[in-house]
């Protein structure tokens, strides 16, 4: 049994779909790369899926539970790390994930040791009683990748989890999201970073304009589309190489002129 | 108004400069500042205004013309010419010093200059007069708008000679506002970081903010000061302060009186000005740019600087568990009581709404026009004690919309997120910290006040009125639309039933005021009420623990 089924899913903002009904199942324990253009409907399926987004048609369960009747006992096994840092920034990491964990009703002990623990893993132990608001994007983003796994999830969704990470971290992350995997957990993930999202994906899923374009695993697309990687895959299923390379040309001759 | 000014700066730079400088591309730079100094937002006005093609410096401008007009109108009531050279010129320095430090220091802190301009082909000298105008044109604004009533006010009661003293010494005044200003800056810098300076400016902002909601208030009630004040005498130590030395210009210009102390003065006035000025150019103003320019250059240096300040465990994690009941409930008691204390978006609103509870008392105890002192001594007999009791809430109801805001309302993702069951136990608990944190603070003081008034009989009307508050606080945050806490932009404020709503409010209060001024000086009926409140407030506390989502608003 899946643990994600998502069935005619739609989604509308002022009577203009931004989803026109995605049919998904996905199977526990996969990493899944969720990847199309800005304005496709990624981060609105995500918000779907994790409860954010409360108004839609169609239906989506998670581990068997539906979104829409049981959202509590959902959202105590997902978690969920959105793509800008935004989080309460004059709070210091220590006390920010002792408010989300509270929220996630765990103890004070469990959550004080597992916050140190986890921000000593990222190397920011030595500024956990400092502010966030003096933080990079970076930093930021190693807190809310915290924020988001701190009550050990069975499915995690990530919403361009990289950005601003340095390259250790990005090494690091992608670690962490495959030994996730190890532990039978299910990832979905967002990105534009194609190269990252190639390599650790078991299945790739390409949405446009609200539709899925394209799925399955990185062999069966790069078959499907006679192209060498994932970059090329995707501009020839979401505008063609050609144009982008007309765009291109056209960019150039307003400079010369 | 900017636009004339610009102008005429720059014909004066191009008169007084003959080479080195790229007159087209200094006015470009010029222009552009000043229209950014329109669209910045003024710290002051931040949650009046949000319309994007709106002017909040002009509103700023206007505000100040208007706190000069009354300070101008003070010439024909003031008896004391001294003493109104004095005012005058105090109103000028000093609040041309804190709208340098509060508002204009993003402008002279800014560094994005050096990445913006510097890589383009400007010289350095253009890029220095650039600033220079820009600064100037700032400055005559303001100062335009600060002294033009008062100066007009002068010519026409003392003569067009003294009047054209008065805009030299205005003018000096400002001088030494930009002097003081700098000296701050530089000896901050000096010993600290740049981060400190933020703080530090925040705190002027926050402090600037209750001045002008006190000065609303009191500055127009001046007017009628004269008596008070009637026979005026300079202390020695008054001859060290820049307005005294103006006002003693002005009085010997304006008298013809030039013996050796109007001298000195006038000594003081002019050089003193113009040699810290000096001064500051010559040496205060490089260092300055250099440490500036250090500060941006490095940013790891920023990182380590940023460990020292540590943030020791807050005592509302030691609190939390004695008020709240749930996990949910503690973690937003904690939250909120943590972001209150160091959001400046906050204390920038909420502050001043606390200065508003004393000045109401003041104006509501002390308003009828008979003499203070027996109205102090008189004030034991009254019921007045009522005020003390039920004024901080009036202004604390009003003030739960503030923690429902937040610059980065964005991070209210995190409730949405998390299986959060009941919200309303996330609004239980940031009202929970209104109460522990503010309210109970300032009724404490309230009751301090009275018990020293009033003596020992008002401790039950103190009890009784603690419930009836906690009644009014909750029955208010039931009726209005229920935010969590730091979910809303800054800017937005909802408009519909805000009427009908304050309307209520006053009744609230009016028939409760009302309830316990007819049971006052009864022995056993405040006791015999004080169940019902009590009961009241725990219904009431319970409807908002269990407010569902379909209940909250966003």
């Amino acid at each position: 049994m899946s643990i994600i089924q998502i069935t005619d899913l739609k989604k509308q903002y002022n009577s203009n779909y931004v989803l026109k009904g995605i049919n998904l199942s996905i199977d526990a324990g996969q990493i899944v790369g969720y990847i199309g253009p800005n304005g496709a409907g990624k981060s609105t399926t995500i918000k779907i899926l994790t409860g954010i987004i409360g108004d839609f048609e169609g239906d989506a369960t998670l581990m068997e539970l539906d979104v829409r009747k049981n959202p509590i006992e959902i959202k105590q096994k997902i978690g969920y790390i959105p793509e800008q840092a935004a989080l309460y920034d004059v709070l210091t990491p220590l006390e920010y994930l002792r408010f989300v964990g509270k929220l996630y009703q765990m103890e004070d002990a469990v959550i004080e040791k597992k916050s140190m623990d986890l921000l000593h893993l990222f190397e920011l132990s030595d500024k956990a009683k400092s502010r966030m608001n003096g933080y990079s994007k970076g930093m930021k983003q190693k807190v809310l990748l915290i924020s988001g796994l701190i009550h050990n999830p069975e499915i995690i969704f990530l919403d361009e989890p990289l950005s601003g990470l340095d390259a250790n971290a990005v090494i690091l992350v992608k670690e962490i999201l495959a030994q996730l995997k190890q532990n039978g957990k299910t990832i979905f993930y967002s990105s534009h970073i194609m190269d990252v999202v190639e390599k650790i994906s078991d299945r790739i899923i390409i949405i446009d304009k609200g539709e899925v374009i394209a799925d399955g695993s990185f062999e069966t697309l790069k078959d499907n589309a006679h192209a060498g990687s994932l970059e090329k895959i995707f501009t020839s299923l979401t505008g063609g190489s050609e144009l982008h390379q007309n765009t291109a040309g056209q960019f150039i001759d307003i400079l010369k002129s | 108004m900017d636009k004339l000014i610009l102008r005429f700066v720059l014909f004066c730079s191009r008169i007084l400069i003959r080479q080195g400088v790229d007159f087209e591309r200094l006015k470009v730079i010029a222009e552009t500042k000043v229209l950014m100094d329109r669209r910045r937002v003024y710290m002051n006005w931040k949650q009046r205004q949000q319309k994007e093609n709106s002017n909040p410096l002009l509103m700023t401008l206007i505000i100040y013309a208007f706190f000069g007009l009354f300070i101008g109108i003070m010439v024909f009531t003031l008896n004391s010419f001294v003493l109104n050279m004095i005012f005058i010129h105090g109103y000028v320095l000093f609040m041309m010093a804190m709208t340098m430090i509060t508002d204009f220091s993003s402008v002279l802190l800014d560094t994005t200059d050096n990445q913006i301009i510097l890589p383009k082909p400007v010289n350095s000298k253009t890029l220095f007069v650039a600033r220079l105008v820009h600064i100037l044109v700032y400055l005559l604004q303001f100062t335009i708008a600060l002294a033009i009533f008062p100066i007009i006010f002068i010519f026409i009661k003392f003569g067009i000679l003294t009047g054209i003293a008065c805009i030299a010494t205005i003018l000096l005044t400002v001088a030494f506002a930009v002097f003081i200003t700098f000296l701050l800056y530089a000896l901050i810098l000096r010993f600290s970081n740049e981060q400190k300076i933020k703080d530090i400016v925040g705190y002027f902002q926050i402090f600037m903010t209750i001045f002008f909601a006190v000065g609303f208030q009191v500055i127009p009630r001046l007017i009628n000061l004269d008596q008070l004040t009637a026979n005026f005498q300079l202390h020695w130590y008054s001859y060290f302060l820049p307005p005294v030395w103006m006002a003693l210009t002005l009085e010997a210009v304006n008298q013809f009186n030039f013996d050796s102390i109007h001298l000195i003065m006038i000594f003081c006035a002019v050089v003193l000005p113009v040699f810290t000025f000096w001064l500051m150019i010559k040496y205060l103003a490089p260092s300055f740019a250099g440490k500036l320019a250090s500060m941006n250059s490095d940013s790891g240096d920023r990182k380590t600087v940023s460990d020292t300040t540590l943030q020791s465990a807050s005592i509302s994690e030691k609190l939390s568990p004695v008020f709240c009941s749930s996990k949910t409930e503690r973690g937003s008691f904690e939250t909120v009581w943590k972001i209150t204390g160091r959001d400046k978006g906050f204390k920038m609103q909420f502050y001043p709404s606390l200065a508003y509870i004393f000045i109401f008392i003041f104006i509501f105890v002390f308003k009828s026009g008979k003499d203070a002192m027996t109205l102090w001594n008189n004030l034991s007999t009254t019921k007045m004690f009522l005020f003390f009791i039920y004024m901080p809430m009036f202004s604390i109801a009003g003030s739960v919309a503030f923690i429902t805001t937040n610059e980065n309302f964005q991070a209210s993702w995190i409730y949405q997120s998390t299986p959060v069951a009941k919200p309303g136990q996330l609004i239980s608990g940031g009202l929970k910290t209104i109460v522990v944190k503010f309210f109970i603070l300032i009724y404490l003081i309230m009751f301090a006040f009275a018990l020293y008034v009033w003596g020992i009989s008002i401790v039950d009307d103190f009890i009784l009125g603690f419930f009836n508050n906690m009644l009014l606080f909750l029955l208010m945050t039931n009726l209005s639309d229920h935010y969590l806490p730091f979910s809303r932009q800054l800017n937005t404020k909802q408009q519909t039933g805000k009427f009908v709503q304050t309307l209520l409010q006053m009744l609230l209060i009016g028939a409760l005021v009302g309830l316990h001024y007819l049971v006052t000086g009864n022995n056993w009926l405040p006791l015999v009420i004080l169940p019902f409140s009590a009961a009241g407030c725990y219904l009431l506390l319970k409807r908002i623990q269990n407010l569902d989502w379909l209940k909250i608003s966003f």
